[in-house]
């Protein structure tokens, strides 16, 4: 497991309250498994903007880049190179 | 002999371990979230304030109205619409009161009144009451449709019912060309000041409310949801930017309270500690704790005694339920027809 997932997974944990118990794979859908929603979805971008000192441009705010912890990594990753 | 555990309260805020998902960390006598707060800074907060001046003392002249207000006629709301006013006159208000078929008389009377004393455009907006009622019927009687995180923010009638409202509101604010959504949401209720809707993430939040109101049981989702041809590829990227100015300016709900009532408020005097417009909340409330076992507005007051916005004694108040209040009976009735 990467950096970026750790930290998602240690955000959802304290901020959006995903149980201990729910395992998620890497491209298992953060919304269909009702882990996040729109509300948690920003929190989640501004706390990756301020963990990564990067900008996220509200066009990428799409399912493809953060919905699944491995869309997540991704755009961090593509966001921190620049 | 097995004992329970005893369940033990935050030292700063309202949050107590018996509330699933709550820990308090055994050294600190904290919560999570107090254990990991970081309040926002003063320059932080300058800024909110240079960016909301500049976005509403010259808003884009794209449409009919500068801003969508959604105006419930409670104290918040009533406030931040006569403060929008006070602080930017030019400012075009369509001020939308969503008429969920339990809004109290006197909510309709201070709505009114707030957008004659502001020169605001009213709009009470109606969907069909029987299938509205049919769909929050629905709500009470759902387990787990919403993501758990949502359920520490409202109960699973609340955020259907914000739902409905925010996108409804923001097809108004598409379709009149309208720049600006305001919503007084307190700063427990949300943590961003400004969102800018993308037509990506409007389709993203369309979906999401549909997939909600799917696992209720809704089968008519589609007068509940933003209308499609708003957000299909192909139709204009809409310029809206949302804003939410309790993150911006300060939050004192007293203060608040006294200046409405100078300005002709009526108190409505709702048994209910949390509302001071909707008859259905004392009841949505006790059916989210009856499910899940946690009250709908802990997390909200806890965050606002965590950011000096509330007194602990005053929040701990209003998550004392009043199982006499009247509403709760008369809801459950309506609702089980």
């Amino acid at each position: 497991m990467n950096e970026i997932h750790e930290d998602t997974l240690h955000f959802l944990k304290t901020e959006g309250f995903l149980n201990d118990k729910i395992s998620l794979k890497e491209t298992d859908s953060l919304t269909e498994t009702g882990v996040i929603d729109s509300i948690i979805l920003l929190q989640l971008v501004d706390f990756l903007e301020n963990k990564y000192t990067i900008e996220i441009p509200v066009d990428m705010l799409t399912p493809e880049n953060f919905d699944t912890l491995a869309g997540i990594s991704r755009t961090v990753k593509k966001l921190k190179k620049g | 002999m097995s004992m329970a555990k005893p369940s033990k309260t935050c030292k700063k805020c309202v949050l107590d371990s018996k509330t699933p998902g709550i820990s308090i960390n055994t050294d600190t006598g904290l919560c999570q979230f107090c254990d990991h707060f970081t309040p926002v800074t003063k320059e932080k907060k300058a800024e909110y304030r240079a960016r909301m001046d500049a976005l509403l003392t010259s808003p884009p002249q794209q449409g009919q109205y500068d801003v969508i207000f959604a105006l419930s006629g409670g104290i918040d709301s009533s406030y931040t619409l006569y403060r929008l006013k006070k602080d930017y006159p030019s400012l075009k208000i369509l001020a939308v009161q969503f008429d969920n078929g339990f809004i109290s008389e006197t909510a309709l009377e201070n709505a009114k009144k707030f957008c004659d004393l502001t020169k605001s455009t009213y709009l009470r907006l109606t969907l069909d009451q029987t299938v509205l009622q049919d769909t929050f019927s629905k709500a009470a009687r759902s387990r787990d449709a919403y993501p758990g995180s949502a359920k520490y923010r409202a109960s699973d009638i609340c955020n259907t019912c914000i739902s409905i409202i925010k996108q409804k509101i923001i097809e108004l604010a598409v379709s009149t060309k309208s720049p600006y959504v305001i919503f007084a949401f307190s700063p427990g209720q949300t943590d961003a000041p400004f969102i800018t809707l993308t037509k990506p993430f409007l389709v993203w939040m369309r979906k999401l409310f549909d997939g909600n109101l799917k696992a209720m049981g809704v089968t008519e989702r589609d007068t509940y949801l933003i209308d499609a041809a708003y957000i299909q590829p192909g139709s204009p990227d809409p310029q809206v930017t949302i804003i939410h100015p309790f993150l911006v300016w300060d939050y004192d709900k007293p203060t608040f309270k006294k200046e409405c009532i100078r300005l002709g408020w009526i108190d409505p005097d709702l048994k209910d500690h949390n509302s001071s417009n909707c008859l259905l909340n004392a009841f949505a409330i006790k059916n989210h704790l009856d499910k899940y076992q946690i009250h709908s507005y802990a997390y909200d007051m806890a965050a606002l005694v965590r950011q000096g916005a509330m007194k602990r004694e005053d929040a701990l108040k209003k998550l004392t339920i009043n199982e006499s209040d009247p509403s709760i009976q008369e809801v459950q009735r309506k609702l089980n027809r």
